[in-house]
């Protein structure tokens, strides 16, 4: 058979759009991220007790009183675990994403209903659509849209599409075609089919399809949190890469609470708005349900309620501004600006970017701090999405990543190193000391090296080299994984004294929590040791000048870095940057001496 | 004023390449034939008139055509040859626009499975063709309010379609289609989803209506004993053909082919035949002879024989100036009932009477 070089076409398909069709995108992007803002600033403006309440209003409407009380406590929940910027973002995100869906399913799924043609075309689209792992989907979207909000709604609206298009057609399509017939015999014109006939009774239908945009999307959610969309997936993500097991679960229930209110919510709406629903609802009634936590009150009550809460909101907003003045000082070389971190959940890149971020403040910069796969991150450097990060492992381990966007970016120097990659084992493995004692030893260690991060460039150099080298590609399988799961595997066996070998690397706080042996490498398989580099965007540090020169200085000793890791090691996940600075208040005076601010710089600034 | 439908040669094919099929079809080819390649034809060559207050109704068994047919009268589906014309308008050479106005307008159909949109009140159903003419609501409201009391649903007008009973929903869909005022009634199967009892009381309903209204009406269903209780005339079709098109008794007396022959055996002859099917037209005079009982041409054969039974001679037949325009001997009557037109054989006791034993 011919290789048939599809991936090398959709490569240069998607390059030909990012290149042809930036217009188009960005005005995708700038209504997404327009609609975006909007909702968020409504929803984040009021006090989160006040918009539950509002919320909770909704639910009493269209679900009763015990609907309203559970909606308040789900959302009171959100808020007493610290997640509700979060949430609200993802509820944004999630309502952006389910309108734009609907904009475009809904007709869709009508004209599929009233032509086979279309339905045969939409209908394998949509399969692709909702079956291609949404990971795939991700990269591209991130080349046309950027890392953020947009390329996430984007993402999840493509894979909501499909249900909102299907139950639009299917329930336009089960309307008894008596009925149509009868519509078509008075004269109805086929438009007033469609209004008056078909999506009234098609509305059931159509609003679980509604129901179902808004579940997947929220399911997306998380997916989307790898791009940077922030919110409750990042929070879910940034737990799973942190292996937290709490943040993950609180974050998680979270989601859960959104997910479980729009579902209510939606299904109620249904029923509402729907005639046939309003229809039965009546009926219910008139069979005598009326216990007192089904009450509901009158549409009227509803809006009053809701009304006067969104005033009480809206007046809290107004004079609950924040009113956080800039201190002009000398120390203020930022003066606010915008400075956006991006990081790989490994432990030398969350200490020095959480010390950056600190510093930064410091400095008057406004930081954020997202974080990636480290494939996302670099297509984000590269796109000028993110203005630097410090976790560039080179020469070796990233190479790949350097070769492919190298152009696009800029070394900042290194500022820690020579780092090592190794395999390890701990220490109670008498009589595995070399990578070539590995071979006899494939049967107590089932043939496994417990690996990392399969985009990880340690783990190409490790299946591509270091296994040839020592032979060991036939009787040892590497299992792809993630970092936390990879020290969550060592600390599991090494309580138990089970052979293991796990990819590691130095420097690494795991050196200092267990006892463990490096595997020599007799032949130089891994090669020389890298530098930790920082890069940055092109450009940064021409925009930045101060904190170009800033970096370009930085240094770490092997002291300072793991003595930082295991402050932040030690004060949990959640809490980096409050063990970056009790860390900065043991060694006084690095602030200053990383970034100084004198004579010559405030020139520099000037 | 009511105006008259013409059906000339009308044929519908369902299929690839409709067109050749109808030559196929008129240089004689049968519909088994098409099958074999894929076409349905569903009407063959159907041509009738309908004449003004008429109930015309359509009889043909499930796959005769009769529903196709219907729904090519009002242009649902349009047909693959031939024409329609309704109130000197040719139905087929109209634009889609045009075809909505004439449906909206001068055409109404009432639907077997009644159809009456679920998420409508009574009210709203039965108002929905003027809704669809831009009628404003208060008088499209009195309309169909006049409608339903027509149709005995006064107090309805507020319900539910499904808190009726099958046969007052059916009322509601036959409102609907006279709150519109259509000169043209189509009526598809519109009583065969309905119980027996309540299908001849809304059969009894129609007539009364029709009585008072004199629309023009095509009644489609596969019931014989329903198409010779409403229809003034009926076609028997059959297998997308017409067989035979005829009155009541026409069909019941002298039906033209096999097919049909077959078709009335069941039927309940009493209900259908009237004096002026049976009566012996060679006897007439200008008055008669006594002052008997009388039957009219219309008079039912049940109670016909009651007169009979009550009379002591022949029973005569009157017109309106009670001229005796026939006449019906007793024998005849038997005669009818046991399918018997012989006259009686002779017998060799001429007395005829059986012997008692004291």
């Amino acid at each position: 058979m011919p290789r048939l070089h599809l991936g090398d076409w959709v490569d240069s398909g998607v390059d030909w759009l990012v290149n042809h069709l930036s217009w188009l995108f960005d005005a995708v992007k700038a209504v997404v991220e327009g609609m975006y803002n909007g909702i968020n600033d409504v929803l984040t403006a009021p006090e989160p007790l006040l918009l539950a309440g509002i919320l909770a209003v909704l639910a009493w409407w269209l679900r009763g009183l015990l609907g309203g009380v559970l909606a308040f406590a789900g959302f009171a929940l959100i808020d007493s675990l610290d997640l509700w910027d979060r949430a609200m973002s993802t509820l944004s995100l999630v309502i952006v994403a389910t309108v734009i869906a609907l904009v475009i399913s809904v007709p869709l799924g009508i004209w599929a209903a009233r032509s086979k043609t279309v339905s045969a075309v939409v209908r394998p689209v949509l399969d692709l659509l909702q079956t291609m792992p949404s990971m795939v989907l991700l990269i591209p979207a991130i080349l046309f849209f950027g890392m953020g909000v947009p390329a996430g709604v984007i993402a999840t609206l493509i894979f909501a599409l499909a249900p909102g298009v299907r139950m639009t057609e299917l329930g336009i399509r089960q309307v008894d075609a008596e009925l149509v017939e009868a519509a078509e015999a008075f004269g109805t014109t086929p438009r007033d089919t469609l209004l008056r006939v078909q999506l009234p009774l098609a509305l059931p239908t159509i609003m679980a399809g509604v129901n179902q945009v808004i579940m997947l999307g929220l399911s997306m959610v998380v997916i989307a949190g790898m791009v940077g969309t922030g919110g409750l997936g990042g929070a879910v993500n940034e737990a799973i890469g942190q292996l937290d097991i709490g943040l993950g679960f609180e974050a998680g229930l979270g989601i859960v609470v959104l997910a479980i209110y729009l579902d209510r919510i939606t299904g109620a709406l249904g029923e509402q708005i729907s005639p046939l629903g309003r229809r039965a609802a009546a009926r219910a009634r008139a069979a005598g349900d009326r216990r007192a936590w089904n009450h509901r009150p009158r549409p009227a009550v509803a809006v009053v309620g809701a009304v006067v809460l969104a005033l009480v909101a809206g007046g809290m907003g107004v004079f609950g501004t924040s009113t956080g003045t800039a201190e002009a000082s000398a120390t203020d070389v930022g003066k606010g600006k915008e400075i956006k971190l991006g990081y790989i959940p490994w432990d030398e890149g969350i200490a020095s970017t959480y010390l950056w971020k600190e510093i930064l403040e410091q400095r008057g910069f406004d930081v954020t701090t997202t974080q990636y796969a480290a494939g996302p991150l670099y297509t984000g450097l590269a796109t000028g999405q993110i203005d630097f990060q410090t976790d560039s492992w080179l020469p070796t381990t990233h190479a790949e990543y350097w070769k492919k966007y190298g152009k696009q970016l800029d070394d900042l120097g290194s500022w820690y190193g020579p780092t090592s990659l190794e395999l390890t084992v701990p220490s109670y493995m008498k009589d595995v000391n070399s990578l070539e004692d590995l071979k006899n030893h494939a049967s107590d260690l089932d043939g496994k090296i417990v690996g990392i991060e399969p985009s990880a460039g340690m783990m190409g150099l490790l299946k591509d080299k270091v296994l040839k080298e020592y032979g060991l590609e036939n009787s040892y399988d590497v299992v792809d994984g993630s970092t936390p799961a990879m020290l969550a595997e060592l600390k599991r066996a090494y309580a138990k004294k089970q052979p293991i070998v796990v990819t590691l690397w130095s420097p690494h706080w795991a050196y200092s929590e267990y006892d463990l042996k490096k595997l020599k490498d007799p032949k130089g398989a891994w090669g020389k040791g890298d530098g930790v580099h920082t890069l940055a965007r092109k450009g940064f540090a021409e925009d930045n000048p101060e904190v170009g020169e800033w970096l370009r200085n930085f240094s770490m000793t092997e002291a300072q870095l793991t003595g930082l890791e295991a402050q932040i090691q030690k004060s949990g996940k959640g809490k980096e940057q409050d063990a970056v600075r009790t860390w900065l208040k043991q060694n006084p005076g690095l602030v200053d001496e990383w970034a100084p601010v004198g004579e010559g710089q405030s020139q520099a600034a000037g | 004023m009511s105006a008259r439908l013409e059906a000339q040669h009308l044929y519908k094919v369902f299929g690839r390449r409709p067109d050749e099929a109808v030559d196929r079809l008129r240089a004689g080819a049968d519909r088994e034939e098409l099958r074999a390649d894929g076409t349905t034809a569903a009407v063959i060559d159907a041509s009738f008139t309908v004449e003004p207050g008429e109930i015309f109704v359509v009889m043909g068994l499930s796959g005769s055509g009769k529903s196709t047919l219907l729904r090519m009268l009002n242009g649902l589906l349009e047909p693959t040859a031939g024409t329609v014309s309704f109130d000197g308008q040719d139905l087929t050479a109209l634009s889609d626009r045009e075809l909505r106005e004439v449906r909206a307008k001068k055409i109404s159909m009432v639907f077997q499975h009644f159809a009456l949109f679920p998420h409508r009140s009574v009210l709203e159903n039965a108002a929905y063709g003027l809704a669809v003419q831009g009628v404003p609501r208060a008088e499209r409201e009195r309309r169909a309010g006049e409608a339903l009391a027509l149709c005995g649903l006064d107090g309805w007008a507020k319900s539910w379609p499904d808190e009726l009973s099958g046969g007052m929903q059916q009322r509601v869909g036959l409102a609907r289609a006279l709150a519109t005022d259509a000169d043209l009634l189509l009526m598809d199967e519109s009583f065969s989803a309905l119980d027996p009892l309540i299908r001849r009381d809304m059969q009894d309903q129609l007539l009364q209506l029709q009585r008072t209204l004199k629309k023009t009406i095509v009644f489609i269903t596969h019931d014989l004993n329903e198409a010779m209780r409403l229809g003034d005339r009926i076609a028997v079709m059959r297998d997308g053909r017409i067989v035979q098109t005829g009155s009541a008794e026409d069909i019941l007396l002298r039906p033209a082919t096999d097919y049909v022959a077959s078709f009335i055996q069941d039927v309940d002859r009493s209900r259908v035949l009237t004096a002026g099917a049976l009566m012996d037209t060679s006897v007439t005079a200008d008055a008669p002879l006594c002052a008997c009982e009388t039957a009219t041409s219309e008079t039912p054969f049940v109670e016909l024989c009651a007169i009979s039974a009550r009379l002591s001679h022949r029973v005569s037949v009157v017109d309106r100036a009670n001229r005796v325009i026939g006449v019906i001997p007793r024998q005849r009557l038997v005669g009818f009932l046991g399918d018997e037109t012989a006259d009686p054989a002779p017998c060799d006791n001429p007395d005829g009477k059986a012997t008692t034993h004291a």
